[in-house]
């Protein structure tokens, strides 16, 4: 917070500066009026030496101008997308998102971990309890990749607020971020009766050159999104170009109409809204994914086939460029 | 003690949590052998760090899980990234998993970037992973270089025997007849591929190296047909299209653990 206080007032120095020596001189010519009786100027029209009269009116006008730019200062800075105020705004986002992602993390860890040892402790004493019991502990461990997906979207929500933030790569291999992803959602989708499947072409992929987390960042929302609204099959396949390599993320579900399809990325907007059901989800996900794609000189687009002739479905498309070595 | 899978060392700063319990038994339900290391018999995190060492040097772990605080706070975070550091420092090749907080925040990358300057086989995960998917990050990590692979309940590759077993119900396991040579290594090839990855498919063109002729497209996929014929046959049931081996849109085969 101090830092923060610090920076709303040192955001318009020279202005506010002026105002102060506005005021100054203005003081400074009240004073000298006192010296100067009013009887030696125009005797008809003032009664008190009309410097001192100037130097009120400086004195006012100073003041009003360092106190109004403090004001305006304030103002953008709450409002966060001033000059200047955006800075602060993304800094305190960011603490407060720490302490966040910490006092939520922590009992998040508990309760699966307690979730996990009743699990033990049923397993090892063979205990025959209702199946309702096993239902419960699914459930609560079900709503675990969603919970990190969540906090994941929220700290790159955070990140990408932060002006001119540099944009690193590093080498990359696209597969093991897939294989990674894979592997994340491998339990839930098999407690759902689904599918994930995947390759690479060319098999040994090789590295490109991109950052790590922003890709599987972006698969795990897309591959989140299709197992929560898709069918129950996933494919995701990446492939390259000599100047791009591309993330694609395939659901066999019904298909998206296409004017759902024009607010996919919006930010915000989730399936329920079109049908004004109460939403699942943030909405966030597709819109950081294409905003962090376009970022990195990619993009994010989507195609779906709606007709069950063609076995319906749908394909997110990563693009992203293959990058070359950087010498940091 | 060899096991069939490999021995996992596994780090933990605090009295061996829930988490860390879950996914011993995990690992050890796959054959993979566990010893752990806690704060709780080491008190201080050097003497912890320097336990850690030694059971490296003893027990020559093929990977190391390190559960050391990572990311909670900052010091901590430090001193997480000081036992990486060090145990990356003397065993540059030994893989190391170490969980922290958000596996794929940007914080990760940033982290481990400036932790490791050296290409080491170390990942992050998710302390939120459930065990299931430690377990199988593991597999990767450590690489799948093991004799038997269980292939859901019911189904055992032994690769040095050159061998498929089903499990009957009376709890034995018995030797499937007719899958040996050539059937076998397509057979052994597509169990590892799903050992290490589930769901990564094997290219036609990688299966097809094990036969020769002109269509080895066809002569792949009769192969395939008398493998799930004479699994099918062992286990009782019918395989179908859908079941155990799998083809995916021209593209290779994948193993499916039958659904019981």
């Amino acid at each position: 917070m101090a830092i923060v206080a610090e920076r709303r007032i040192t955001a318009y120095p020279w202005p506010a500066l002026l105002g102060m020596a506005i005021a100054l001189l203005g003081l400074l010519a009240m004073v000298v009026a006192v010296f100067y009786p009013a009887e030696f100027l125009f005797p008809q029209l003032w009664s008190v030496q009309p410097l001192a009269y100037v130097g009120m009116a400086a004195v006012v006008l100073g003041l009003g101008l360092a106190v109004g730019v403090y004001a305006v200062a304030q103002v953008r800075h709450r409002n966060g997308n001033g000059y200047g105020g955006a800075d602060d705004w993304s800094r305190l986002t960011e603490q407060q998102f720490e302490t966040f992602q910490h006092d939520l993390g922590r009992p998040m860890r508990r309760i699966l971990g307690k979730c996990r040892e009743v699990r033990g402790v049923l397993a090892t004493t063979g205990e025959d309890v209702s199946i309702v019991v096993h239902e419960l502990l699914d459930e609560i461990e079900e709503q675990a990749p969603s919970f990190r997906l969540m906090m994941a979207n929220m700290q790159v929500m955070i990140n990408l607020e932060i002006p001119d933030a540099p944009l690193d790569t590093y080498p990359v291999e696209p597969s093991a971020v897939v294989s990674r992803i894979v592997e994340r959602y491998t339990g839930q989708a098999s407690e759902q009766g689904k599918d994930i499947v995947w390759w690479a072409e060319p098999e040994q992929f090789g590295l490109v050159y991109s950052d790590a987390a922003v890709l599987e960042h972006i698969i795990a929302n897309l591959v989140d999104n299709a197992l929560r609204y898709g069918g129950d099959e996933v494919e995701i396949n990446v492939t390259r170009s000599p100047a791009n390599f591309m993330v694609k993320v395939t659901d066999n579900g019904t298909g998206i109409p296409a004017h759902y399809r024009t607010h996919l990325f919006t930010r915000g907007w989730t399936p329920e809204m079109g049908r004004s059901e109460e939403k699942t989800s943030s909405g966030l996900g597709l819109y950081i994914s294409r905003t962090l794609a376009r970022r990195y000189g990619g993009d994010l687009s989507v195609a779906s086939a709606l007709a069950p002739a063609d076995g319906h479905h749908t394909t997110f498309t990563l693009t992203l460029p293959v990058g070359s070595p950087v010498a940091h | 003690m060899p096991s069939p899978s490999g021995n996992i060392l596994i780090v933990d700063d605090e009295a061996t949590s829930a988490i860390v319990r879950a996914v011993c038994r995990r690992l050890e339900d796959e054959g993979w052998g566990t010893q752990v290391v806690s704060k709780e018999e080491h008190g201080s995190a050097d003497d912890m760090l320097w336990a850690a060492l030694q059971a490296i040097a003893d027990h020559r772990p093929d990977g190391v899980i390190l559960d050391v605080r990572l990311g909670d706070y900052r010091d901590d975070q430090f001193k997480g990234l000081d036992i990486l550091k060090r145990i990356v420092g003397e065993h540059p090749r030994l893989p190391v998993l170490m969980f922290t907080q958000y596996s794929h925040g940007v914080e990760r990358d940033t982290v481990a970037r400036s932790a490791l300057q050296v290409n080491a086989p170390v990942e992050f995960i998710d302390k939120l992973a459930s065990p299931e998917e430690v377990a199988l990050r593991v597999r990767r990590l450590v690489g799948a270089d093991t004799r038997t692979i269980a292939i859901g309940e019911r189904i055992v590759i032994d690769s040095d025997a050159e061998s498929v077993m089903v499990r009957r119900d009376d709890g034995r396991l018995a030797p499937v007849q007719d899958v040996g040579g050539r059937r076998f290594q397509i057979l052994l090839e597509l169990a590892q591929a799903w050992y290490r990855s589930p769901g990564n498919l094997v290219s036609f063109d990688r299966l097809e190296r094990y036969l020769d002729g002109d269509d080895t497209r066809a002569s792949l996929r009769v192969r395939i047909r008398e493998i799930k014929v004479a699994v099918g046959h062992a286990l009782g049931i019918p395989l179908g299209a859908n079941d155990f081996i799998v083809s995916v849109r021209d593209r290779g085969y994948r193993l499916l653990p039958p659904r019981e």
